[in-house]
């Protein structure tokens, strides 16, 4: 009957595309091998078992039923890792707040949005999707691994990633609660610079306040069982995990004075892992950032877009890292994330980074910022089955990336892929229309940030004004 | 290759003469060279002589004239300079300070704003550029129908009238149709509303064109023999759109979406304006024949941009110039930047991987895109009796391990200066040579 | 007056699966006192002849708004001195507020969901992100307290943001629901340890946003979400998990895609009659050109260069009608499943409901399963089915009467009975009844 027939086409709809959620057992073999961490391996084949690296090595022998992949002549580097990413969320700024540690990106990932495909065709296998900037401490980031296919968010959850969260300094949050009084409603403290050190030390010091009476409620309750628990407050929970080192802090940043002023806040809270992020002036306090220990994730040469950003250097990447800094880079763009590889070669234009020292900006780096890398980052045995192949050196501008793999399992394939992989289409709207282009002016944290926001909040009027710089 | 290059940064950095040197003009011999004439072929080793601001001399057996200033381009490359068919740079100086933005003025009739005159010359964007080898660019002014004129610059000198490498284009916003595709940020119109705004704005294009088509008669006539007729009322407006109707000035049609693209064919068919180029173009592989058919040469751009729809395929936006280009469209490449124009040889790079060929992507950035612009007679590559346009390389300039060593734009020896470079070397090792060092951290008190 | 009514060989719907071809249903004092197919008639019953009608039980509607009239606190907005700290009112947060209080039976949607066939409903407030507590209402009456059933009253919460202040966003919502339900939790313990032993302890503070959680938390009271799509079904799923409250799901727009969650999950399931309008293209296609469409769809389309523009577009037409049939085939599915649902018209205009569930009946839904959930399924979902939800003696005189089968497009509703208050939809004396109401579109 008809139901049975159209049972079929459904069936095809959805599952054509979806990958299992299970790790699979693949071979890539006679590549050359940019293990990131270990040199270059000429010839070499890669063995991935139960989705994990178990064997790396000139001919393996390989159990039956494992899939071949021939790489002759082809180039295999880590899955690519962005830090700085927005795609594939519902909503990124709850803007309403200076403070907003409560919220977390973990409840808004959208596993349907195309941008999570289209970054696997560039490479992509893991990325740290962010709350926006519209905030001074903004809420919970979610790093997840591209697996393309699936309806539930929780298949995209990379499994054991550290917490981490998303604070922002400089122009964004100053304009967002202090310089415009959006929708009728008054400015809120930030307005300036010094304001935003404020708001940072009022949220530490009232966190920290929060779990010392935890802590005594808690000492207090093993004698007296009357003993009252203090109220309850989501947003003061999180700020004293992040006291007890529990959630990597990642900060907007941008001037050179306020990174400085972000270390010196940790220093008093006791915080010591600090990624910085953008953070375009870092290069002109590198010496201090190396010695807190602190890192920083940049665009490759993204700058002037902002007054904060006008006296910055595309050679930004290339001081840090022989400045002893650990530095990644990332898209901050659901444009940008699709070729990270070659924003990652744009650091041997501008500084001559060594080959292993560009492809470490997008590798192991990353990992390390977001506490991960352990699972990924390199072609190492015992780490994740998270691959890239391409055809030609990615450092190359003229690389293509032909297959990427997560967990051992093919989300990209260039030459098997359909054109068409939405895995949701609009039932009722009219078909093939122009939608626009998102380049590489389209600043995410910039405009779209402040915009998802400002739409939130009805504040049209001051969208369009907002727009009118790009 | 690295050792190479660490001589050449360790020159550039000691040197502290490089660092005040002016451009200057004179007689140049850069010998032993491989020189991409672009034009002609490939000179495995060969040697440019440049005189003023023109080349003299090309070839493998050039005679050297006495008194020229030798560079030795042994291992090196020359190229042309690039050409990017669309920019805002020098028009737009910091993206969020509207201060700094003159691209797009009050009016959605505005064709005779003149993006020339509000161009910067000293826009520190102008500097970052040319050292990538951009040595010509389009900018545009934007906003509205007609929102003025494109400016054609070279990107050396301290006045409009030094920079002016071609004529000034006149900017068409070809209106857009309403996409059924969801509307993107600003207040949301019903359905209803956006085909009337569409509607509206054909009537009024045609309108402004009818009445510049009846200006062009009265002025005509005028110049004919003025004696006895009323002075023609002042429109400025109209002395900008008047010599596109001729064909003396190119009328640049902004336009991407499919649609679009054929309805501005038509369009321009009817109206019978005879020089005309498209910019944008981004859907423009869709309807690539019928671009082909009709003769019109594109500006197609940027090239690192998402598809134009999420049904499409992940590479279509690498892929549409060299679409068009295959279909036997005239593709010149623009990067659609202001402050990142840099990366045109980016967009000309992932080009030519995605279909385009590293031969066709070379021209569209610079031999194709002088054409489209006019100014093929003296840019767009290296041959004798062109102005001295061309940059020495370390190698491929698409590819992002090559340095660029040297830049010369009409003759000027460019020196290889720039803010990030000047920063880079402030900052690279900030604290070398201080007696004392810097306190890290304050200290705790 | 007689306070009897017979209607007297008709054809009688009990509940589907229980037909009677031609029988008698005899209602008194608004219970039904003997329905068969040979009943004795009471010697005072009024007779209605029922050649030609058939009796279904009332509809019920699971959520709607119907009989509370709107009003401008519906929507806050408007300046407030501080946004990233605004009143709960402000904030659309009320799980306090009692729809009770707001019902209108005077409300023209009472009548108007009546004329529907609709006899019961779970009534909503209105409101944003947490708009109150919903009722079980009867769509009859003269006034609010005619209308209430005493019964479950689950807590209405939909992902709808404060407007221009805290909670905006979704992340904003779930933070602060959360917020609420676990400081509500701490206040009941330490409200329990006051109240047991105030001695040397301070009052405990108290509110009505708080307090309304205290049923939920233990257990008495459920959550009742209404979502637009699969991505907030999965949230409200996870508040669920993660807090430990009962839900029950409304809406599930694009639940195809959550449908192992719902049944692994045993929630009870209310399925929105809202579906995708026909595409601009189809609009005037007849059936059997769409199938042809449909079957044409290939899931490897490549579209290489201007030569494939028009085989791409057909393709893009099949994957549209390949996924407009998954919306279509959602309730079938869930039935095929075993899985009872009722129906909710929230949202929507009462007008489409019956052209909707003709659709869903066209895509697989068998009339008896439809009828379930307008009926029985729906009963037992809001904790009815003892008074309401089939037509058998002992229960609530809620009938609804049509002059054909319900499910034939031509069919009207006559008469609709709550209550045993006979409410007439056309002029109905002696036999047949005249029909002047017509379908809504």
């Amino acid at each position: 009957m008809k139901l049975v027939r159209l049972t079929g086409l459904l069936m095809a709809l959805l599952l054509v595309n979806a990958t299992s959620a299970i790790a699979q057992d693949v071979v890539i073999r006679n590549a050359t091998v940019l293990t990131v961490t270990g040199g270059t391996l000429e010839n070499t084949d890669v063995l991935i078992t139960g989705g994990i690296i178990s064997e790396i090595g000139k001919g393996l022998r390989t159990p039956r039923g494992t899939e071949e992949v021939d790489a002759t002549g082809k180039f295999v580097m880590p899955g690519i890792i962005d830090a700085h990413s927005h795609i594939a969320l519902s909503s990124v700024n709850e803007g309403s707040s200076p403070v907003t540690a409560e919220v977390s990106m973990e409840d808004v990932v959208n596993p349907y949005q195309i941008g999570i495909y289209r970054a696997s065709a560039g490479g992509v296998t893991t990325s740290h999707l962010m709350h926006g900037s519209a905030n001074v401490i903004g809420g919970q980031n979610e790093t997840v691994k591209h697996r393309w296919g699936s309806s539930d968010p929780n298949d995209l959850r990379f499994e054991g990633a550290p917490r981490t969260i998303k604070f922002a300094l400089g122009e964004n949050p100053t304009r967002v609660h202090g310089r415009r009084g959006t929708g009728g409603t008054g400015a809120i403290v930030p307005a300036t610079r010094m304001g935003v050190e404020q708001v940072l030390r009022n949220a530490f010091e009232h966190g920290k306040r929060y779990m010392e009476a935890w802590d005594a409620y808690d000492a207090e309750l093993a004698s007296n069982p009357r003993a009252v628990p203090p109220v309850w407050n989501e947003r003061m929970e999180v700020m004293a995990d992040i006291i007890r080192g529990e959630v990597l802090v990642h900060c907007h940043s941008y001037r050179a004075d306020e990174i400085v002023m972000l270390t010196r806040v940790l220093k008093d809270y006791g915080v010591d892992k600090i990624t910085f992020q953008h953070a375009n002036e870092a290069f002109k306090v590198a010496p201090e950032l190396a010695a807190y220990g602190a890192h920083a994730s940049v665009f490759s040469d993204w700058w002037s877009y902002k007054f904060e950003v006008y006296y910055s250097t595309a050679y930004n990447t290339a001081i840090l890292i022989r400045n002893g800094v650990i530095t990644s880079i990332n898209s901050d763009s659901g444009e940008l994330n699709r070729h990270l590889y070659h924003e990652a070669a744009k650091t041997q234009r501008y500084g001559n980074l060594e080959d292993d020292e560009a492809l470490a900006t997008i590798t192991i780096n990353p990992a390390i910022q977001l506490g991960i890398q352990d699972r990924v980052g390199s072609i190492e045995i015992g780490k994740d089955g998270d691959i890239a192949i391409f055809e030609g050196h990615p450092l190359s501008v003229y690389a293509v990336p032909e297959m990427t793999f997560v967990d051992g399992v093919k989300v990209f394939d260039r030459a098997a892929d359909p054109d068409d992989v939405r895995l949701e289409v609009d039932p009722e709207g009219a078909i093939g229309q122009y939608e626009g282009q998102i380049t590489s002016r389209d600043h995410f944290h910039d405009q779209n940030e402040v915009i998802d926001f400002l739409e939130a909040f009805g504040d049209l009027e001051d969208v369009i004004t907002e727009t009118t710089h790009n | 290759m690295t050792l190479l290059l660490n001589l050449v940064l360790a020159v550039l950095m000691l040197l502290p003469q490089q660092q005040d040197q002016k451009a200057r003009q004179g007689t140049y011999a850069i010998t032993n060279a491989r020189i991409e004439t672009v034009a002609n072929g490939t000179i495995e080793n060969g040697t440019v002589v440049i005189e003023g601001d023109r080349i003299i001399a090309v070839g493998a057996n050039v005679a050297i004239p006495a008194g020229a200033e030798v560079i030795d381009g042994t291992g090196l490359q020359l190229y042309p300079g690039m050409i990017d068919s669309g920019t805002n740079l020098g028009l737009n100086e910091v993206g969020s300070v509207d201060e700094t933005n003159d691209t797009n003025e009050i009016g959605d009739i505005t064709p005779h704003m003149s993006a020339l005159t509000a161009v910067n010359p000293n826009s520190v964007a102008i500097p970052v550029t040319r050292v990538s080898g951009v040595t010509t660019v389009v900018s545009e002014s934007a906003g509205g129908l007609l929102p003025g004129t494109a400016a054609v610059i070279n990107l050396y000198g301290y006045t409009a009238e030094q920079m002016t490498a071609g004529s000034e284009m006149l900017i068409l916003n070809f209106p857009q149709e309403p996409s059924g595709a969801a509307q993107g940020w600003g207040p949301q119109r019903s359905a209803q509303e956006r085909k009337k705004g569409y509607e509206d704005a054909i009537a009024k294009l045609d309108e402004v064109f009818d009445r510049a088509e009846l200006y062009d008669r009265i002025m005509t006539a005028y110049a004919a023999s003025p004696a006895g007729k009323a002075e023609p009322v002042y429109a400025p407006e109209m002395d900008a759109i008047r010599p596109v109707l001729s064909g003396d000035r190119t009328l640049m049609l902004k336009v991407n979406a499919e649609g679009d693209i054929l309805k501005a064919i038509d369009w321009v068919k009817e109206r019978e304006l005879p020089n005309v180029v498209f910019s944008g173009v981004s859907e423009g592989w869709r309807v690539a024949d019928k671009l082909a058919e009709a003769g019109i040469a594109c500006m197609v751009g940027p090239v690192l941009a998402t598809p134009t729809r999420s049904s499409d395929r992940y590479d279509k936006a690498y892929a549409n110039a060299g679409l068009l280009s295959q279909a036997g469209v005239k593709v010149a490449i623009r990067s659609g930047e202001t402050e990142n124009v840099r990366n045109l040889p980016f967009n000309a790079g992932f080009a030519a991987a995605y279909g385009m060929g590293q031969e066709e992507a070379l021209k569209a950035v610079t031999l194709n895109a002088a054409e489209v612009l006019g100014i093929s007679d003296d840019y767009g590559s290296i041959e004798v009796g062109k102005k001295a346009n061309m940059f020495i390389s370390t190698g491929d300039p698409f590819e992002p391990s090559t340095q660029i060593l040297a830049l010369f734009i009409d003759g000027f020896n460019v020196p290889m200066e720039s803010r990030h470079i000047d920063l880079y070397r402030e900052f690279l090792n900030r604290d070398e040579g201080r007696l004392q060092p810097m306190e890290v951290l304050p200290a705790d008190n | 007056m007689s306070e009897a009514t017979a209607i007297r060989g008709a054809r009688i719907v009990q509940a589907p699966g229980r037909v009677i071809e031609s029988g008698t249903i005899v209602i008194r004092n608004g219970v039904i006192e003997s329905v068969g197919r040979r009943v004795d008639i009471p010697y005072d019953a009024r007779i209605i002849d029922g050649d030609s009608l058939t009796v279904y039980a009332g509809f019920i509607d699971a959520l709607t708004n119907v009989g509370v009239p709107e009003s401008d606190d519906d929507n806050p907005t408007g300046s407030v001195p501080d946004r990233s700290n605004p009143t709960f009112e402000r904030a659309g947060i009320a799980p306090q507020k009692d729809v009770r209080m707001h019902l209108d039976a005077s409300d023209k949607s009472v009548a108007s969901h009546r004329q529907r066939g609709f006899t019961a409903a779970l009534a909503a407030p209105r409101g944003r992100m947490l708009p109150g507590q919903t009722s079980l209402v009867l769509l009859t009456g003269d006034k609010a307290s005619d209308m209430v059933l005493p019964g479950t009253r689950p807590v209405l919460f939909e992902f709808e943001g404060a407007q221009g202040v805290y909670p905006g966003t979704p992340m904003g919502m779930m933070a602060q629901f959360r917020q609420l339900y676990r400081e509500a939790d701490r206040r009941m313990g330490v409200q329990a340890m006051y109240d047991a032993n105030p001695s040397g302890l301070s009052r405990p503070p108290y509110d009505e946003v708080h307090a309304a959680f205290f049923s939920v938390i233990e257990g008495d009271t459920p959550i009742i979400s209404f979502t637009s799509d699969a991505l907030e079904l999965r949230r409200a799923l996870s508040l669920s998990d993660e807090l430990g409250f009962n839900l029950m799901a409304a809406g599930l727009n694009q639940g195809f895609d959550v449908m192992d969650e719902l049944m692994s999950r045993g929630i009870p399931t209310i399925v929105t009659l809202d579906i995708p309008d026909r595409p601009d293209w189809a609009a005037k296609a007849d059936q059997d050109s769409l199938d042809q469409v449909l079957a044409s769809y290939n899931d490897d389309t490549r579209t290489a260069t201007f030569r494939d523009i028009e085989a791409e577009k057909r393709n893009l037409e099949a994957k549209q009608l390949v996924a407009r049939t998954e919306f279509l085939t959602m309730p079938a599915r869930f039935a095929e499943a075993g899985i009872p649902f009722a129906f909710t018209t929230y949202g929507l205009s009462v007008n489409v409901m019956r052209r909707n569930m003709m659709e869903y009946i066209a895509n697989g839904l068998s009339e008896d399963d439809a009828l379930s959930a307008l009926t029985v399924d729906a009963a037992a979902i809001l904790g009815l089915s003892n008074v309401m939800g089939s037509l058998d003696a002992g229960k609530m005189a809620n009938l609804v009467v049509t002059d054909g089968n319900y499910f034939d497009k031509d069919s009207k509703v006559t008469i609709v009975f709550v209550d045993g208050n006979q409410h007439l939809t056309g002029d109905c004396s002696g036999s047949g009844c005249s029909d002047k109401f017509s379908w809504g579109n």
